[in-house]
């Protein structure tokens, strides 16, 4: 009971940084390519709810930031003018989910912009670059942890029903697979293909990439399950019965592959956000404009960025919770298999 | 009613034409063991199963019982192999028969019930539903008829609260429920021998004898034959109608039930026998006295490589039972025994 509820804890968590994420368009103040010129690397302004003068607002203000005198790159409050938060106003046009048209955002000042994660070298908005960038890093995990346990399913189902030769043949190939460093695979790789593409099929491109080079650990651990399931009392009662290769495969085995895969994929989706930004960090991912996490980041490679401006660092920070509430779903699933094997022995089924 | 009438007739002719439903010959199996080496498991093993007749197999732990089983329709480890011998079924050998014509007859002409009921039965799929797919798996008949069929097998089996189990979990059963449920997808298809391989080994003595009940009313409405494997002899008396005894892949003896539960011949037949407590307190043989054992054991450290597999153990030995194999001596017509004291 206790291991289900930690599980559902963990969903819990998941699902709500992923709703922020995947609503970006509404929690997002503006556009995330929206350029303002006028305010390259804006510090992080802040809410107050006290004036200058000592006087209380009920509703959260900003105050705007201008250019310290004798300065170029140092800001400070415009002390003089409270700019009143509005909640759920009309702003800059996006597609909710994707394609719903919408013009409502969470938050956003009526006279001048709000910068609550400070602004990057073109004045585009932070905020909205790390929520809309996190759509694009986690699709990017999603999808190729999908497309990596599609192929894992399928071969070690093959490797594990057939057996012989062809098991053989598999799983060498698996572990070579596994030997290969695969970071500098994705390098050469990504070398092979041409450097300029369009953001869209970059996207697919990496994605594709990372999916596929994974695949040897999930199938070697799907073989390992079909192996063991085959030889189940149930299973060779219900060959002893007349049960078809195909049903007992479908009923039988793929059921048990499940708790396997759930564990590889909440391993996995991490791991392939982070190859994303890896890629796209080195500027062989996801192509400007259009924000990922990792090239958010990527222009920390000037010094001068990486010594003045923290909240570039942010995008950083942001993954460290979708992390953690992966790796503790990855580990209480691990747990409930193992609670379910307990389990299952004592009721002796 | 679980087979149609035409279908009962047909195995009451069969019965009377007295044509061997099942015929086993000079049957070898072997497990392959790390190396290439070949433990034998069975080793010529040969008997007749006539039509609505319920052969029991005895023989202790290793005898070969299990391995008798499941070379019956195939279902062996895949360490196994079989190296010689026939097993005719319908005028077909099912050791030549292809995966799919295998697959065609497991259940539909031969069903195999399993040791453990409790391991037998998908721990996550309701019990009607898995005998459903037996029904399923041998020709789907429409939804309909499908249900009805299920559900008329689990009223057989389950006169009383028939429903209530059939939408049960294997864990909501008790094990003689659930060894009700593996003789329902048993029987599903109606066929015509059912080989049971120590149905009741897991079960208390009134459940035994249950279970027994049901296979008897079975056999009496369908004509199935039955192979029914144990190492209780005492399940067999006015259970079986042939009894083979098993010793170390070898068949001791063979023959009717009352003469070999009776008076048996094969100084291992004998020894089993006596090692079996008996169940009213006969003079002399109460609580206080000790149990006969058979001294030694049969792992294959034991067996000689020429000679009488049994001579180790035997208690009634012959110089001549070191230095050849007895081969199997006729008493009666049906009555066979592997023993030089009956060879003429």
């Amino acid at each position: 009971m206790r291991v289900r509820r930690v599980l559902t804890r963990w969903l819990v968590t998941l699902g709500v940084l992923h709703g922020i994420v995947g609503f970006a368009g509404f929690f997002a103040p503006y556009d995330p390519v929206e350029q303002d010129r006028k305010s390259p690397y804006l510090p992080p302004m802040r809410f107050h709810l006290i004036d200058g003068q000592g006087h209380f607002h009920a509703r959260p203000f900003v105050y705007a930031l201008k250019l310290r005198e004798g300065s170029f790159d140092r800001y400070v409050e415009n002390t003089t003018e409270p700019q009143p938060v509005r909640f759920f106003m009309k702003g800059a046009r996006y597609r909710l989910l994707g394609f719903l048209p919408c013009r409502r955002h969470l938050f956003g000042l009526e006279n001048t912009r709000i910068y609550l994660l400070g602004t990057d070298a073109y004045g585009r908005d932070q905020l909205s670059r790390l929520l809309f960038g996190g759509q694009v890093s986690l699709l990017a995990g999603l999808l190729g942890a999908g497309i990596t346990l599609s192929i894992g399913l399928c071969i070690g189902a093959v490797a594990g029903s057939f057996g012989g030769w062809r098991d053989s043949l598999l799983m060498r190939l698996a572990e070579l697979f596994m030997a290969l460093p695969w970071l500098y695979v994705l390098f050469a790789i990504r070398a092979f293909l041409p450097l300029a593409v369009s953001p869209l099929r970059a996207f697919f491109l990496i994605i594709t990439v990372i999916g596929i080079v994974g695949w040897a650990r999930p199938a070697r651990l799907v073989r390992g399950v079909v192996l063991s399931a085959k030889e189940r009392d149930f299973v060779r009662a219900a060959r002893g019965f007349g049960a078809t290769h195909g049903y007992l495969f479908r009923r039988h085995i793929l059921p048990e592959t499940s708790s396997v895969l759930l564990t590889q994929a909440a391993i996995l989706i991490p791991q392939y956000v982070l190859a994303e930004m890896t890629l796209s960090f080195l500027g062989l991912g996801v192509p400007e404009p259009v924000p990922s996490w990792g090239n958010l980041l990527s222009s920390l490679q000037q010094y001068s960025v990486l010594v003045s401006y923290w909240w570039i660092y942010l995008p950083a920070l942001a993954m460290v919770p979708f992390f953690l509430g992966y790796l503790g779903l990855a580990s209480s699933l691990q747990e409930r298999g193992a609670a379910y094997k307990i389990e299952s022995r004592i009721w002796g089924i | 009613m679980i087979l149609p009438q035409h279908e009962l007739e047909d195995g009451r002719k069969q019965v009377q034409r007295m044509t061997a439903i099942l015929e086993i010959h000079d049957l070898h199996v072997s497990y392959r063991s790390s190396g290439s080496e070949l433990s034998p498991a069975l080793k010529g093993v040969s008997f007749r199963l006539m039509p609505g007749e319920i052969m029991g197999v005895l023989g202790e732990s290793g005898s070969g019982k299990s391995t008798l089983a499941g070379s019956l329709v195939r279902l062996l480890p895949g360490n196994a192999l079989v190296t010689g011998g026939t097993v005719q079924f319908e005028g077909k050998d099912l050791l030549q028969a292809n995966p799919d014509e295998l697959q065609a007859i497991r259940g539909r002409h031969i069903s195999l019930i399993f040791q453990e009921p409790s391991l037998a039965l998908h721990p996550t799929i309701r019990v009607g539903e898995q005998v459903r797919q037996v029904l399923a798996a041998h020709g789907s008949r429409g939804k309909r008829t499908l249900n009805e069929r299920t559900r008329q097998i689990f009223a057989e089996i389950f006169p009383e609260e028939t429903d209530r189990i059939s939408r049960s979990y294997p864990h909501q059963l008790s094990g003689g429920q659930r060894q009700r449920v593996l003789i329902a997808q048993a029987i599903a298809c109606g066929p015509s021998v059912v080989v049971a391989d120590e149905p009741t080994a897991s079960l208390d003595p009134t459940t035994q004898m249950e279970i027994l009940g049901v296979f008897r009313r079975l056999r009496e409405r369908l004509g199935l034959a039955m192979i029914f494997i144990t190492h209780n002899p005492a399940l067999l008396s006015d259970f079986a109608d042939h009894v083979l005894v098993l010793y170390a892949g070898e068949v001791a003896e063979c023959g009717p039930a009352e003469s070999v539960l009776g008076l048996p011949r094969h100084p291992y037949t004998k020894a089993l026998f006596q090692s079996t407590p008996a169940v009213s307190g006969k003079p002399g043989t109460g609580r206080k006295a000790k149990l006969p054992v058979i001294l030694g054991d049969s792992s294959r450290s034991s067996l000689p490589i020429r000679g009488c597999c049994f001579e180790p153990r035997c208690t009634e030995r012959m110089e001549i039972c070191k230095e050849r194999e007895p081969s199997p001596a006729n008493l009666s017509v049906s009555h066979t025994v592997s023993c030089f004291k009956y060879e003429s």
